[in-house]
């Protein structure tokens, strides 16, 4: 064994708690940086795998039977690196919610969309159906299983053959050609694929090509790949910018932390270092025992972070991409290995300086000072604060950071980083719950009543005794019935209905509310609530993952019916399928329709339950639904949230802790002297604490600025990744008196450090201290 | 100068640390305005035995009583507020707090009793002259000589008027010159009746400043003798 390894080993047994503390801060960073790098790299990956395995559409578009003819479309295809199509497509309706857009293909393989038939086989005859389910998500209760009979009103009856999958969504069922003729197809499918299909530029660029020369008014509708896309990569895209921040803050601190405890290992250790070139070893020993000391506890914490990132990352990929039959996904295998290089080798730039300093030490000069000499700094300091009325426990403790200024901002800038870390963190948490109070209209609504004709999902209706309850009077009765229950303010009734985006064969909710729909609590974010027949709000996920935007136009479908309807406004709401509308529109696609739900919203003070009673004494077939979703993703986002203050806070405390050790330890004597003169241990340790306390401070007054900045980026680029829009209001999240609670949690992260050491230097021996010279 | 009156009382104390034996069975008295010397070599126990008149380690069996005061019975807190009005400790290397000024060192004994910090630079600066220094008073430790250090240590020790003033090697650190200057302090003090309990290697400052010397050897008390002090 070499005699630097010798040494080195020597010297992280001898400092095992700053060992320890260099370790847990670099596991801890390289934890959050693992799985901030992990969710970015691979955020997008099982969505591209699954797509190219099927080779998926770039391009689902849906064409006019009427103006377009089959052999049109083939030659303007020619245009596409590969094709697919024509397929006839006809919209089935089997009742009970279950509507499907079939396609007529004869199977299942082919240059675009290759589909997954993962249960039973592709229809080889007419009257054989296939439907499209995901093999991960089927299974549900009401879905369907293969031999499952399905047939339109006055239709012919279709066998469920098999299963398939299509990750370009490119049809909700498939019969043969045959089958199709027979049903009459009311448009054509074309599947392209493009050569160049990156960007929403190339996917539009494509698209003129392929139909370049066609009749006007011949395309229904498009959906580019890139939309799927951008709704499967919405939840890690969300995590990602917070966990880079948090990230990049504990790997600083863990930067800060490491140049601390080394420079306080080579100032304390001068007579150590002249020992060692007494002994012979050269200055670049030397050096290189210093970088080992902390590259040691740097390799393994970080060996075990990169595990614990890989777990948390895999954890989260999975949740995100089960949906693409994604279990397992894992971190890309450069994330590991350039966080097992890099993390380690930033640990040991940080450790450098300070190691230069031993490197550079003369033997004699090493040996004869012993540690550092600290004379002639911060006296000013201590002069002053020793004529103040502080107690001279508080004052001594208040003139410890100038002793060491170099110390003092490494620490204060540890502090800096936690109390940025708090005050983002419960930004973010603040700002996210503001978020899901407005979106699940929370405060607006205080009842809502089903009158149980809803939707009950696709498959046939329980009857007899597992008969969901429906309502016993009219719909103008009914909403008559809780206006004029005691405590009604508002009511207002909407009816939802499954219709589907026209030219696409994705499946959209659309709540048809009648009446005044500001009371319902939707907050109006660009444009108009609706006014008129043929008017729609959406959220701004719904316009993004469509490329659509406020005064576009869109149809809508739904039995066999297709409507225009405008976009008039964008609503705060989270959904990227659920459209609001009103009753005027409903009155143009299905006419007499009943309200399926009453929102009601009461006045102050009325009791809920008593409201309740009084309704359903009245029509006794009314159910009261439970409210809006607390949104299970951001309680996920506000506990990893939770969880990255507390490691920061922690990796912060650490570093004061690691001040502390040092500072006591190199003030061993004068703390030996204070207590043989009469200092308390109690004085000993509100002086220690104090030093760091002030710091804390400080911290706290540096800090909360960052943090607000900080919060102001990850806002805004969390929402960008989870297609929602943030109002500027929910930005204004941090009133004064949270301000002054952060600067106290500057104070308590270095009183929580500073303590367990400064209660160890409250016991320590005197006697033994001031006889050690 | 003595009045008879013990201000210090070991009995039978022994102190272990581990298996090695630092005291073993040391009882010895000093009485009101007297000055003893405790001689003996390196390891002896000397500086042990000052430890626990000093309430800064506690014996492992046997007892202190100093002023009255038995230190097995007083907790930490009450073991340094005894230390805090009833002694003052003098060392070898001085042991001052470089950050402040040697007024503010002295000053800041006064300080921990709660006097604030005009009175107590007061009562600081009225040492500094009796001792010569005060003139030297807002200098840092590291700027001022040895024998300087030590007066500035010993007009801390003395800042609380102590019962008894402890010294331990007090010009072990020092030239011959301030070596003598220390010792004609302590000398002068304890002729204005302050007790004094020196342990040192240095037979002249045993001879010239101590009344009684105490010889310890391994743990023990191996001999006890009146001094005739030398000029």
């Amino acid at each position: 064994m070499s005699a630097v390894w010798s040494v080195s080993r020597a010297a992280v047994r001898r400092r095992r708690l700053q060992t320890i503390v260099i370790g847990v801060v670099v596991a801890l960073s390289t934890t959050m940086i693992v799985v901030a790098l992990g969710l970015l790299a691979a955020s997008s990956a099982p969505f591209d795998q699954a797509y190219a395995r099927q080779s998926g559409a770039h391009l689902v578009a849906s064409y006019d039977r009427n103006k377009v003819s089959d052999e049109q479309l083939t030659n303007a295809a020619k245009a596409a690196a590969a094709v697919a199509g024509p397929f006839g497509t006809k919209t089935l309706d089997f009742g009970n919610g279950l509507s499907v857009v079939a396609v007529g293909r004869a199977d299942a393989g082919g240059p675009v969309d290759r589909l997954n038939v993962w249960k039973g086989r592709w229809p080889d005859k007419p009257g054989e159906i296939v439907l499209n389910r995901n093999p991960v998500s089927a299974g549900g209760r009401g879905d369907i299983a293969v031999g499952s009979k399905l047939s339109e009103p006055g239709g012919p009856t279709l066998i469920v053959v098999g299963l398939a999958y299509s990750v370009s969504e490119s049809a909700g069922a498939w019969v043969t050609p045959a089958q199709m003729a027979a049903f009459k197809p009311t448009s054509t499918q074309m599947l392209y694929r493009f050569a160049q299909a990156a960007t929403g530029e190339q996917i539009t660029s494509g698209q003129a090509a392929v139909t370049a020369g066609l009749p006007s008014g011949s395309l229904l509708g498009a959906q580019s790949y890139l939309t799927l896309r951008a709704a499967a990569v919405g939840e890690p895209n969300t995590f990602v910018p917070f966990l880079m921040v948090f990230g990049w803050l504990g790997l600083i601190v863990a930067v800060l932390i490491v140049a601390n405890v080394v420079s306080g290992a080579v100032v304390a250790g001068f007579r150590h270092i002249g020992v060692l070139k007494a002994l012979g070893f050269t200055p670049t020993q030397v050096l290189s025992v210093y970088l080992a000391m902390t590259s040691i506890p740097a390799i393994v914490g970080c060996a075990l972070g990169t595990v614990a990132g890989n777990v948390l990352a895999e954890s989260l990929l999975t949740r995100a991409f089960e949906n693409y039959g994604a279990g397992g996904v894992g971190v890309p295998a450069w994330v590991d290995v350039a966080a097992m290089l890099g993390v380690p080798l930033l640990v040991a730039l940080s450790a450098f300086l300070p190691a230069l300093r031993a490197r550079g030490l003369s033997a004699a000069q090493a040996i004869s000072a012993g540690s550092a000499p600290r004379a002639g700094r911060g006296l000013q300091a201590q002069r002053w604060l020793s004529g103040t009325r502080l107690p001279r426990s508080v004052s001594l403790g208040l003139g410890l950071p100038f002793a060491r200024p170099a110390r003092t901002a490494l620490t204060l800038a540890a502090v800096v980083l936690g109390v940025t870390s708090v005050t983002l963190a419960v930004g973010l948490g603040k700002s996210l719950t503001t978020y899901q109070t407005a979106a699940s209209r929370a405060g607006a609504v205080d009842v809502t009543f089903s009158a149980g004709t809803a939707e009950a999902g696709p498959g046939p209706v329980p009857e007899g005794a597992d008969a969901p309850p429906a309502a016993k009077l009219s719909d103008p009765a009914d909403e008559a019935l809780m206006r004029s229950t005691a405590g009604a303010q508002y009511v207002t009734p909407s009816a939802d209905l499954p219709m589907r985006l026209g030219g696409t064969s994705q499946d959209l909710r659309v709540a048809f509310y009648r009446g005044d729909p500001t009371h319902v609590g939707f907050r109006v974010l660009e444009g108009k609530w609706f006014d008129g027949p043929g008017q729609v709000v959406v959220s701004e996920r719904f316009l993004r993952q469509r490329g659509l935007s406020v005064g576009d136009t869109i149809t809508l479908q739904t039995g066999g019916k297709s409507t225009p309807v405008r976009i008039v406004g964008k609503a705060l709401y989270n959904s990227g399928d659920e459209v609001l509308s009103n009753w005027e529109t409903l009155a143009l696609i299905a006419p007499n329709t009943r309200a399926q739900t009453y929102e009601v919203q009461l006045k102050p003070g009325t009791d809920i339950d008593a409201y309740v009673k009084a309704v359903q004494a009245g029509d006794s077939g009314l159910v009261e639904t439970p409210g809006q979703d607390a949104g299970t993703f951001v309680a996920i986002v506000l506990a990893t949230v939770v969880l990255l203050t507390l490691m920061l806070g922690t990796v912060a405390a650490l570093g004061v802790f690691n001040t502390v050790v040092l500072n006591t330890r190199e003030r061993r004597r004068d703390l030996g002297m204070l207590k043989s003169i009469g200092m308390t241990p109690a004085q000993v340790m509100v002086m220690v604490v104090t030093s760091m306390a002030a710091l804390g401070a400080i911290g706290g007054l540096l800090g909360i600025p960052l943090g607000i900045i900080a919060h102001r980026l990850v806002i805004p680029a969390m929402a960008n990744g989870a297609q929602v829009e943030i109002p500027a209001f929910m930005l204004d999240v941090y009133p004064l008196p949270l301000l002054a609670i952060f600067v106290l949690a500057g104070i308590l992260i270095a009183a929580l450090g500073a303590f367990i050491p400064a209660r160890s230097a409250a016991r320590t021996t005197i006697a033994e201290v001031l006889h050690n010279e | 100068m003595t009045n008879g009156q013990a201000v210090v009382q070991l009995s039978n104390v022994r102190k272990e640390y581990g298996e090695s034996v630092a005291l073993d069975g040391v009882s010895l008295e000093i009485h009101a305005g007297e000055a003893v010397a405790v001689m003996g070599p390196s390891g002896s126990g000397k500086s042990t035995l000052l430890s626990m008149v000093a309430g800064l380690d506690r014996p492992t069996s046997g007892s202190v009583v100093v002023h009255g005061e038995d230190l097995g019975k007083l907790d930490e807190k009450g073991l340094a507020l005894y230390r805090r009005r009833r002694i003052g400790m003098i060392f070898q290397f001085f042991n001052l707090l470089d950050d402040l000024s040697a007024l503010d060192n002295v000053a800041l004994a006064a300080q921990l009793t709660g006097t604030s910090a005009s009175p107590a630079r007061k009562r600081a600066l009225e040492l500094f002259e009796e001792l010569g220094i005060a003139d030297r008073r807002n200098i840092y430790p590291a700027q001022l000589s040895g024998g300087e250090r030590q007066r500035v240590a010993v007009a801390r020790a003395l800042m609380n008027r102590p019962a008894v003033l402890l010294a331990d090697e007090p010009t072990g650190a020092l030239d011959t010159r301030a070596g003598e200057q220390v010792m004609d302090l302590l000398l002068d003090l304890n002729q204005i009746g302050q007790t004094l309990l020196l342990v040192t290697h240095d037979q002249q400052l045993a001879t010239r400043c101590a009344s009684r010397l105490v010889e310890v050897v391994d743990g023990q008390i191996a001999g006890e003798r009146t001094l005739e002090r030398t000029a």
